[in-house]
């Protein structure tokens, strides 16, 4: 087994409740202070909890650059403050290359939301609807990579309440594959309606500030802001001179496929991702000193958690510090996996443990909770919690910069190939080497007219939205033709802009009729990572499971995502691709010349020993894939001469790409361009992936490239039949 | 309202609300209980019936133990709601 090297922390940035900045944002968390109050955001009456932790003072015109002054969210001033902070502790200089991993789950809902409250009933003009569209997840990476330059690799991840720990996960990835030498990664969420009236349709919410791991309590606090960790290799920071707060030491992703609101309640996959994080650095649980929890205060998460800890720490338990911070910075739902993260490095760098505020009467004693203020502690080792919706867990391990070397051992990933595919279109899910039919000359395919959800069963299926309905039907194709189990397998799936119509009828409702009329089972349909956990519960998926956006090119981000999580050795196998329904909302901005249709693709990515090792032949073997911001030129410069049976499938092609592909070596290779086939839709290019996969398959192509693009970025991803290859 | 209308349409409102694809109000015994056993719902469900009968029939549902009385059957929510817009 190969050796990894150290990843180190580098630079922190953090915007909460409690402050601007790290320093007063750790300090007074220290110091036991609660930034938790009355919402001034938006209206709050009629609902039980009318508090929460706002960040006061935020300034959005001024923070963001001049000229994009007007378009900026909360959520991405929030992200900016936060990421420039960080930076600049780490000595990063502007224009340097960085990899830049964002987790998040609401993006700019909150100016949705005001949009949304300003088109009065019957008389919204096209720009009244545009409006509602120019705040989707991916947008704050886009911002974010204008404002700091030079950015690459860089994606957007939800995995609910677990997602900024993933966005850290994935930039560790980047820097052990070497697709990046220096990594942004964190998470932001700015307060909402949707999220503010849903948890409490729910349920969930105290209306008294949270008292985590109390006896009396009563529901979350909900929270807002943002947290980056600037993550390097040790010799990069030792070559560079900058100090290293922490070490970034282990990481673990996973499932719970139980319930799209409750956590599993033994905790027995909590402990084990706990157990796999101390895995991968390389501890024992002799050697972790604090555990940073989830603790959010609702009954079923923290007794969960708190039987999971006992699990991972049996008879040791009673040695080990716990806390958790949201009693005075509010349950940051996207952000929280990477503010705690931050709170965590802050924590073993200076030795100082945050308590758990609100904690009076513990409900398992057993712990050892933190309850007094600035309480010091030698901390070797700690591990920072997330439990999301839909059962996504992960868990960041760090320790102390004085860490003694020690040898990592790292799974070097080999060959990745697709082990099964399916594609959806107007001839319903069709696996493997069926898809090809799209790609016969003079075929004309009417619409789809198949309903979604009746490929689904109707039970499991309840409450799943169209788009759910064509992402699980999708993917459990593509399951099938690759004849995996789906243990432990992974899911990353790209969404462009979600389940809009159903969560303007969702807000519609609650400005209309109030906040009590907000539906507690559609709230959790309408979060940005109601796919992955949808598809994880319902195919029973246990490896990471997320969703990732980035405009029309998700389905292609994903796959990269899905890549990384299998060079990480988090999955042998991950599901990847994307579908899109039919939505009133989208299809009335975008839909003008009437081509819109829906449909999308999905891939089983493996690991080529893993694939054998189970007996299956690979479908196609990714021979590349690569996203490219500016100058595709060089790119397909660099293609291989395309062999004697090739094809090049392309999902949205803009005529300088087409231009750039006729200037290279592929120029005389047939193209089919899948909006003309197959309609245009925002997972056209993952569409085009398992078409693709299916022409290598059936051995119509030795070769196939798949080409898609949209804002400034283009993929390019090159199959080849698993034979051929040298 | 009389009770057969009412109880239609609380099955309506159960089918809708809590997404029953492929059941019918023939399905929905009115003495059957409608968690656990019974439909296979959920505390979720429970959530979102108490929101539903709250528009639709102007009544509002208790929270936790005395919800799960009123949530046995179709005939004990028909009751609470009777009982409610008599009072």
């Amino acid at each position: 087994m190969a050796k990894r090297e150290r990843i180190a922390v580098t630079g922190l940035g953090l915007v909460t409740s409690l402050g601007f900045g790290r320093e007063r944002s750790f300090t007074r968390l220290c110091a036991g202070e609660r930034g938790i109050g009355e919402v001034s955001l938006f209206d709050t009456s009629g609902l039980k909890s009318r508090i929460a932790a706002e960040v006061r003072g935020l300034d959005v015109g001024a923070i963001a650059p001049h000229a994009e002054a007007g378009d900026w969210s909360r959520s991405d001033a929030l992200a900016f403050v936060a990421a420039r902070e960080a930076l600049a502790q780490a000595a990063h200089r502007e224009g340097s290359a960085l990899g830049l991993a964002l987790g998040g789950t609401t993006g700019g809902m909150y100016e949705t939301e005001r949009a949304l409250a300003a088109i009065g009933p019957g008389r919204s003009t096209p720009q009244d609807v545009r409006r509602l569209l120019d705040f989707p997840l991916a947008v704050t990476v886009e911002r974010l990579a204008r404002a700091l330059g030079n950015v690459g690799p860089s994606a957007t991840v939800c995995s609910a309440c677990s997602s900024g720990a993933v966005a850290i996960a994935l930039g560790a990835s980047w820097l052990l594959s070497g697709r990046a030498n220096r990594v942004l990664a964190g998470g932001v969420d700015g307060l909402c309606q949707l999220t503010f009236t849903g948890f409490s349709a729910l349920g969930a919410v105290d209306p008294e500030p949270s008292r985590p791991f109390d006896v009396g309590r009563a529901g979350l606090t909900l929270g807002e802001g943002a947290g980056f960790l600037v993550l390097e290799l040790e010799s990069s920071a030792r070559a560079r001179g900058v100090p290293i707060l922490a070490f970034l030491s282990g990481w673990a992703v996973a499932s719970e496929a139980h319930h799209v609101t409750h956590p599993e309640p033994s905790g027995e996959r909590a402990a084990r991702v706990l157990s796999d994080a101390m895995a991968v650095a390389g501890l024992s649980s002799a050697e972790i000193d604090y555990v940073n929890a989830h603790g959010t205060g609702t009954i079923q998460n923290d007794a969960m958690e708190a039987r999971a800890l006992q699990r991972v720490f049996a008879a040791d338990v009673g040695r080990v510090w716990v806390s958790s911070s949201k009693a005075q910075i509010g349950h940051t739902l996207g952000a929280a996996g990477a503010i705690e993260a931050a709170i965590t490095a802050l924590s073993v760098n200076r030795g100082v443990l945050p308590p758990t505020a609100g904690l009076e009467r513990p409900e398992v004693p057993e712990l050892r909770h933190v309850r007094g203020a600035n309480q010091g502690a030698r901390l070797r080792a700690a591990l920072s919690s997330s439990f999301g919706f839909g059962g996504a867990c992960a868990v960041l391990a760090f320790e102390a910069p004085d860490a003694k070397p020690r040898a990592l051992p790292h799974a070097r990933s080999g060959e990745v190939v697709i082990s099964g595919a399916a594609s959806y279109g107007p001839a319903g899910v069709l696996r493997g080497a069926e898809s090809a039919r799209y790609l016969i000359e003079g075929e004309v395919f009417a619409a789809p007219s198949l309903e979604p959800l009746s490929l689904l069963d109707a039970e499991r299926s309840r409450r799943f939205g169209r788009a759910s309905a064509l992402v699980v039907a999708t993917a459990e194709g593509a399951l099938r033709d690759a004849q995996r189990e789906p243990a432990e397998t992974g899911f990353v799936v790209g969404s462009a802009f979600g389940d809009v119509e159903r969560s303007v009828r969702f807000l519609q409702k609650v400005l209309g009729q109030g906040p009590k009329f907000a539906s507690p089972a559609e709230f959790p349909q309408l979060v940005a990572s109601t796919g992955s956990g949808n598809a994880s519960i319902y195919l029973g998926l246990t490896g990471p499971c997320l969703s990732v956006s980035e405009f029309a090119t998700s389905g292609q981000s994903a796959v990269s995502v899905a890549i990384s999580l299998l060079e990480l050795g988090l999955a042998p196998a991950v599901l990847a691709g994307a579908a899109e329904a039919r939505d009133s909302v989208v299809d009335t901005v975008l839909g003008g010349d009437g081509t819109r249709s829906e449909g999308g693709g999905f891939v089983v990515l493996e690991q080529l020993s893993s694939a054998l090792s189970r007996g299956q032949s690979p479908r196609a073997v990714v021979a590349e894939h690569r996203a490219l911001r500016g100058a595709p030129e060089r790119a397909f410069a660099a293609l291989p001469d395309p062999p004697r049976r090739a094809c090049v499938v392309a999902g949205f092609l803009p005529s300088a790409i087409a231009g750039s592909l006729r200037r290279s070596r592929w120029a005389d290779v047939r193209l089919v361009s899948l909006p003309a086939v197959l309609g245009q839709h925002e997972a056209i290019g993952a569409t085009a992936l398992a078409v693709a996969t299916s022409e290598v398959a059936s051995g119509a192509a030795e070769q196939a490239l798949v080409i898609t693009a949209d804002v400034d970025t283009l993929y390019l991803t090159r199959l080849c039949r698993y034979e051929t290859q040298p | 309202m009389d009770q057969t209308e009412l109880k239609s349409r609380i099955k309506r409102a159960l089918l809708e609300e809590l997404d029953l694809r492929g059941r019918s109000e023939a399905d929905i015994d009115d003495a059957a209980p409608l968690f656990g056993e019974g439909l296979g719902l959920d505390s979720l469900d429970a959530l979102q019936l108490a929101m539903a009968i709250e528009e639709r029939f102007g009544v509002s549902v208790p929270e936790g133990e005395a919800s799960r009385a009123i949530f046995a059957s179709v005939n004990a929510i028909a009751e609470h709601i009777t009982r409610a817009k008599a009072g």
